[in-house]
């Protein structure tokens, strides 16, 4: 790690503040994520400021459904009585995500933000196109690594087969987000609560995460001196059938290679609504518009399943290694859907 | 590049090239929390390790008990500050990454990994690690209830799957072994221990003893 | 009576230091004024250096040192052996050579550039982020499959071509099969790290805390690199954070630390990182195996070939005993093997777990129950219908072999009667069922080592042995043979090993040490009860008259066994005789039967999996592993070594592959997120069963070797069960859900 300076802050808008002042100064929550890419060298910063004792930690009930503090831990989160009863999938979600260690630690917040697992962009001597310049030190404003992209041509086993494409000739970037704790959100249909200097803004969920289009160095429409206070979740009737099944190389502690939430409403057999999400498969999580409209006064039987899972994998463009989900993210999504339909 | 027929400096002499440094980049970047006279001494080439002393920040941490005043750099882990500083080298270094669990301690009864803890971090938190659970003359009843089951070969991965173990039951996720191994993922055992590991947490857990 | 009775299970003798954290490995020694050496690694797999900017590194904050090849400290005597001893001979230098911080040449990926050196790890780590170098890069051969066309037979003795029988007589066979089996590059990967902390005590003394599985091959090593008398080369390496082979030499990156200690006048630590785990300390190489297999109609088999191809470096051929098993296991009249290398643009490999003959068994049994399928057999009855009585590659009778009780055990544990007969017509739920189930086998060895054991007046028992402990249990087992011997109560006994002060035994590895050192532990505990012996019937003595056979030891008793009023206590007797102990050295090793007899220890695996029709999910719910290694000594310890195989080869089969982007040469995956070894959830219920039945032709205890065997077979039986469950045949490990999607 570089050397870096640090200042812990205790307000928001102290937060915000000591952000804007020094360009190249990152907000530390969990550390989960940023201390690990501040060891790679992916991100070298000139400060660090600590918003881990910020009064952001609170989850409590609304009228109209669930605001998190974007301070929660992730497993106070997925524990608490209110996210288990009213919102399953989001507690499923969470606790499919990395270690009961790394979710003591990681915040709401930070796992919003958290960074792809490409390995293309951990590795500063392979050619990325997401890295962004050197913020600190003597190499300040040179590039941090070659650019490119590594994972085009190369191991993109873990990679996006929908919308690296979007709004460019070729893709400059396959990454995938690799939270599980969005891909519900998404399916939730959360709203994030951020602040600035210019105070509060509020951002759909399907909003918050972009594709990366010309400019994969943008995870999010966050602002750059924005922080996250909270993200709220509507009340909803999809607690009786959820599911986030995590598909991965490993039983557990390990990125998804396609994950999926589901979420029905049904009127005995009928589906009345459906939400559907699915992660591992794009630069932010993929919500399945099409197919949760045609679900929509469907019979919850195989058949519909599947024909949603078609009309879901619309667009979907494999890059060699990862042609595979092209079958498995349909697979998936017909066996969420089956496993959120079968009573317990 | 430094000739190599010079002499390295002595540990402790002050280096010019390294003053320079100094002033160029970190003490620049942690103007904000040093006071003036702490450049003026870098420029007066004072000793480096004057320099050395405004790069680090107190640290107030309570570890194993113990009420600890340290001065630490920003990018110290709490594992590095453990092992290195403190000697308390039952923490171990996995992965340094978050990829193993090996470090696992407690910060306020929270099972974490020190590896990816910032150690300034912990300002005014209290610590525990391996040390602090039980001593060779007196087990705690985790650590007891590993060497009954043989939770371990190399022991390299142990102290971080007790302190993990610890947290485990007391967070309620010990009922059944398929929940122990899930909440038990985020430490790994190379010798494969597993199957040992979660009858001795079972056990624990059966036996209603407090952890 | 049997001098080796079943044993019963005891704790590990230092498992309060390993719970308490108090164990303390390579890098938690505290010696004042420690620097700390951070390696700068290649970015390129194969080009030349041609700029090295090492100004700002050397200008940072307390750096001591940045040392490259233009000013890398001398290494007098730099051929330092490989010091290897688990399975064949170490890996021999071909015409190329690496001499690390030598030159400009790059011929691996991560090969040390530049070794930075600070007075604290932060600050090493960062100068170190600080070096800059430019390359002229050559396109690198990092793909076994692109090249398979250089394969080249290696020039050792050992690896020669086999051939018994009338050559391929598969082809005569009515039935006939021929696949290809594939093991990707694996890693290591011990959870602590690989390093050393590397102290001159004096111009030509040093004293090395290492993380080695032989303290006594890295003196050696050290004191031939450095000229200096091995006497005042000191390792210690009591605790050993699990080494699986890879510290079964010393790597060139050690003697670099050691040199720059010397320079720097100062104890250097160096503590590698996870990433450089995968490039610098060895892995199991890429294999290609091709099974060719003739058997008639009644299931016996007529012909097999095996033939495997390796990776290795360029600079040199390491070799394993990928194809030995096929020799042996089976009665087959018609045998042909060959293992050929290809020479790339790696890092050098070393034996992991089970080594080759792990990679070598993918391929046997998965073809065993290939051919079992195409004969309409169970491939557990078609094994039996191959059963070798006596080893047909040397023509002489087995010590022991206790395989056939093996299968009869580990079939009734798992339920094998209820494995289905065709492929994929098992559920449960949504999940297909199915079985598998494959054989191990591995080399029973007994090599040479030294003992010291001190009975002292008190009634306690000294043990003394230099040999390391990678974590199998080698104290628990030393304990337990001494007690054995001598009677003394077991927390009476005091087993010191893993430092270059006591006798000199050799490497841990090839699950040898047991049967080596526990050898030497038992002939030299005989030799202090002979003394007690002679001292207690001597005319006048407390038991004069009575002959040795008639005496026995337990409890810290010397009595008649006969008459057990009739004793008298070990140390009375040794203050009696005004003795302060009884103090014996002695060397131990094989007698002439090793020449006599084939000596193998063999497991069987029985495994039971699910398997996600839609996603291709392969979960390991059930397996049972067999062990017929003679006398288990610890059955405590035995039995964690026979779990850690199943994790092992859980991973093996399912998860683990080391990638390379073969345009850079270059891993991608290699840290512990991205390579996966099994975690607590990939682990089920895991049943282990031991034969325990002694073999004396091997050594005195009859214990044969545990360690690798627990591993070998492992994976194919997972690749079988995977194949019952689905009729879909895996040849390419590890076998990911991307390879079995929609198996329904």
């Amino acid at each position: 790690m570089n050397p870096f300076s640090y200042a812990r802050v205790t307000t928001p808008p102290a937060a915000v503040a000591a952000r804007t002042q020094q360009p190249g100064s990152y907000f530390l929550a969990g550390g989960t994520n940023l201390v690990d890419l501040l060891k790679r060298g992916v991100v070298v910063p000139e400060k660090l400021v600590d918003i881990t004792r910020l009064p952001l930690t609170a989850i409590e009930a609304t009228p109209t459904g669930l605001r998190i503090g974007a301070l929660a831990k992730n497993s106070t989160v997925a524990d608490h009585e209110l996210v288990r009863r009213q919102f399953p999938l989001l507690s499923q979600a969470l606790n499919a995500g990395a270690s009961a260690q790394l979710r003591n630690m990681a915040t709401v917040g930070g796992n919003m933000l958290q960074r792809t697992r490409c390995a293309y962009f951990y590795d500063t001597s392979l050619p990325c196109n997401k890295r962004v310049p050197v913020q600190a030190g003597p190499d300040k404003g040179q590039p941090n690594g070659p650019t490119g992209c590594g994972a085009l041509g190369g191991y993109n086993r873990m990679h996006a087969i929908f919308g690296a494409d979007a709004g460019v000739a070729a893709p400059k970037c396959i990454a995938v987000h690799p939270s599980d704790m969005c891909v519900a959100l998404a399916a939730l249909e959360a709203t994030v609560v951020v602040v600035g200097p210019k105070g509060e803004r509020r951002i759909a969920f399907r909003d918050f995460h972009r594709l990366p289009g010309d400019n994969p160095r943008q995870d999010t429409t966050l602002g750059a001196d924005e922080l996250i206070t909270a993200v709220e979740v509507p009340a909803n009737e999809l607690a009786a059938h959820s599911t986030y099944l995590k598909v991965r190389d490993r039983a557990s502690y390990a990125f998804a290679l396609v994950s999926v939430a589901a979420g029905l409403q049904l009127e005995g057999t009928t589906i009345r609504q459906a939400r559907l999400a699915m992660g591992g498969v794009a630069h932010k999580p993929w919500r399945l518009f099409e197919a949760e409209q045609f679900l929509r006064g469907k019979p919850a039987t195989l058949a519909t399943f599947q024909q949603a899972a078609t009309l879901a994998m619309k667009g979907a463009k494999g890059y060699g290694e990862n042609d595979f989900k092209l079958t498995l993210a349909p697979n998936s999504l017909v066996e969420a859907l089956t496993l959120a339909t079968t009573p317990a | 590049m430094r000739d190599e027929s010079q002499p390295l400096p002595e540990p402790g002499q002050p280096d010019p090239s390294r003053r320079a440094f100094l002033k160029h980049s970190s003490a620049l970047a942690a103007l904000a929390l040093t006071p003036p006279v702490a450049l003026t001494a870098i420029d007066h080439s004072l000793d480096e390790r004057l320099a050395a002393a405004f790069e680090q920040l107190p640290l107030q941490v309570r570890i194993n008990g113990q009420a600890q005043q340290l001065s630490v750099e920003p990018r110290v882990t709490l594992l590095d500050l453990l092992r290195e500083q403190l000697g308390l080298t039952g923490t171990k270094k996995g992965c340094d990454h978050g990829q193993c669990g090996a470090c696992t301690v407690h910060v306020d009864g929270q099972r974490v990994n020190a590896c990816l803890t910032l150690a300034l971090t912990t300002e005014g938190r209290e610590v525990t690690t391996i040390e602090g659970l039980g001593s060779e003359d007196k087990l705690h009843c985790m650590q007891e209830a590993f060497l009954r089951h043989d939770g371990f070969q190399c022991g390299y991965c142990t102290p971080g799957q007790i302190m993990s173990a610890v947290a485990c039951v007391r967070e309620g996720h010990a009922d059944t072994p398929e929940q122990v191994r899930e909440y038990m993922s985020g430490n790994i055992c190379r010798c494969g221990a597993y199957a040992n590991i979660v009858a001795a947490i079972l056990d624990v857990k059966a036996s209603g003893q407090k952890v | 009576m049997d001098i080796n009775p079943k044993n019963q299970p005891v704790d590990r003798v230092d498992g309060r230091q390993k719970v308490t954290g108090s164990a303390k490995y390579f890098a938690e020694f505290a010696l004042p004024r420690t620097a700390y050496c951070v390696i700068v690694g290649s970015t390129i797999a194969r080009g030349t250096l041609d700029q090295l900017d090492t100004k700002r590194a050397a200008a940072a904050p307390g750096v001591l040192g940045v040392f490259t090849h233009l000013n890398m400290p001398a290494i007098p005597g730099w051929d330092a052996p490989v010091g290897g001893q688990a399975d064949g001979p170490p890996p021999q230098p071909t015409a190329e050579t690496y001499r690390i911080l030598r030159g400009t040449k790059i011929l691996f990926d991560g090969q040390p550039i530049a070794m930075v050196v600070a007075d604290t790890f932060e600050r090493a780590t960062y100068a170190a982020s600080l070096v800059k170098a430019t390359y002229t890069r050559q396109t690198p051969k990092t793909d076994l499959n692109k090249h398979l066309a250089a394969a080249i037979a290696p020039s050792i003795p050992w690896m020669k071509d086999y051939s018994r029988g009338q050559a391929e007589a598969y082809k005569t066979a009515p039935v006939v099969l021929e696949a290809d089996y594939v093991v990707p590059t694996e890693v290591h990967n011990p959870m602590e790290m690989h390093g050393i902390l590397a102290q001159w005590t004096s111009p030509t003394s040093l004293l090395l805390y290492a993380k080695t599985q032989g303290v006594n091959a890295t003196q050696r090593a050290m004191a031939q690199a450095f000229k200096l008398d091995p006497r005042n080369v000191k390792v210690h390496t009591e605790f050993m954070g699990g080494g699986f082979g890879m510290g079964l030499r010393t790597w060139p990156q050690e003697t670099a630390v050691v040199a720059i200690a010397r320079q720097l006048g100062r104890p250097v630590k160096l503590v590698m990182t996870r990433s450089q785990m995968f490039q610098l300390v060895g892995y199991r190489p890429h294999t290609r195996q091709t099974i060719r297999m003739g058997a008639d109609a009644t299931g016996k088999l007529v012909g097999l070939v095996h033939e495997a191809t390796a990776e290795t470096a360029t600079y040199e051929d390491f070799t394993e005993g990928t194809v030995n098993m096929s020799k042996f296991l089976y009665a087959c009249p018609s045998m042909q093997t060959r293992y050929r290398l290809v020479r790339l643009d790696r890092g050098v490999p070393i034996w992991m777990r089970g080594p080759g003959e792990a990679t070598g068994a993918f391929a046997l049994e998965s073809a065993m129950d290939e051919m079992a399928h195409k004969l309409h057999l169970d491939p557990l009855e078609f094994r039996l219908r191959n059963y070798s009585e006596t080893d047909p590659e040397h023509n002489r009778p087995y010590s022991s072999k206790n395989l056939r009780e093996a299968y009869e055990r580990g079939a009734a544990a798992i339920g094998w009667r209820n494995r289905p007969a065709t492929p994929g017509s098992q559920r449960e739920g949504e999940w297909l069922v199915g079985y598998g189930m494959s054989t191990g086998t591995f080399n029973a060895m007994r090599w040479q080592a030294t003992v010291r054991v001190v009975l002292q007046a008190d009634g306690s028992l000294l043990v003394q042995s230099a040999v390391t402990d990678i974590g199998p249990g080698t104290g628990t087992a030393l304990t337990i043979i001494a007690h054995n011997v001598l009677g003394v109560p077991l927390d009476r006994i005091k087993v010191q090993y893993g430092d270059t002060s006591l006798p000199p035994a050799p490497t841990q590895g090839g699950s040898a040490i047991v049967s080596t050192v526990g050898s030497a532990v038992f002939d030299t505990c005989s030799a202090v009860k002979q003394t007690l012996v002679e001292l207690a019937t001597r005319p006048g003595a407390p038991l004069a008259g009575h002959q040795a056979e008639e005496l026995a030891l337990a409890d810290g008793q010397l009595f008649v066994e006969a008459k057990l009023a009739t004793q008298v206590a070990v140390a009375e007797l040794l203050r009696q005789n005004q003795l302060a102990s009884i103090d014996k050295t002695t060397e131990s090793k094989g007698g002439p039967e090793q020449q006599k007899y084939s000596f193998y220890s063999y497991s069987v695996h029985f495994v039971r999996v699910r398997v996600n029709p839609r996603t291709g999910v392969v979960r390991v719910t059930k397996t049972v592993s067999v062990a017929d290694s003679g006398r288990i000594i610890s059955p405590k310890t035995a039995a964690s070594q026979m779990i850690g195989g199943v994790a092992g080869g859980i991973g093996m089969a399912l998860t683990e592959e080391a990638v390379l982007d073969h345009r850079f040469g270059r891993y991608v995956n290699n840290n512990l997120a991205d390579y996966h070894v099994a975690v607590h959830a990939d682990v089920p219920e895991i049943e282990t069963i031991t034969i325990d039945k002694p073999d004396y032709l091997l050594n005195p205890m009859g214990a044969k070797g545990m360690g690798e065997i627990a591993l070998i077979g492992f994976a194919a039986a997972v690749a079988n069960a995977v194949f019952n469950a689905t009729g879909r045949r895996v040849r390419e490990l590890p076998i990911t859900l991307d390879k079995l999607l929609a198996v329904s």
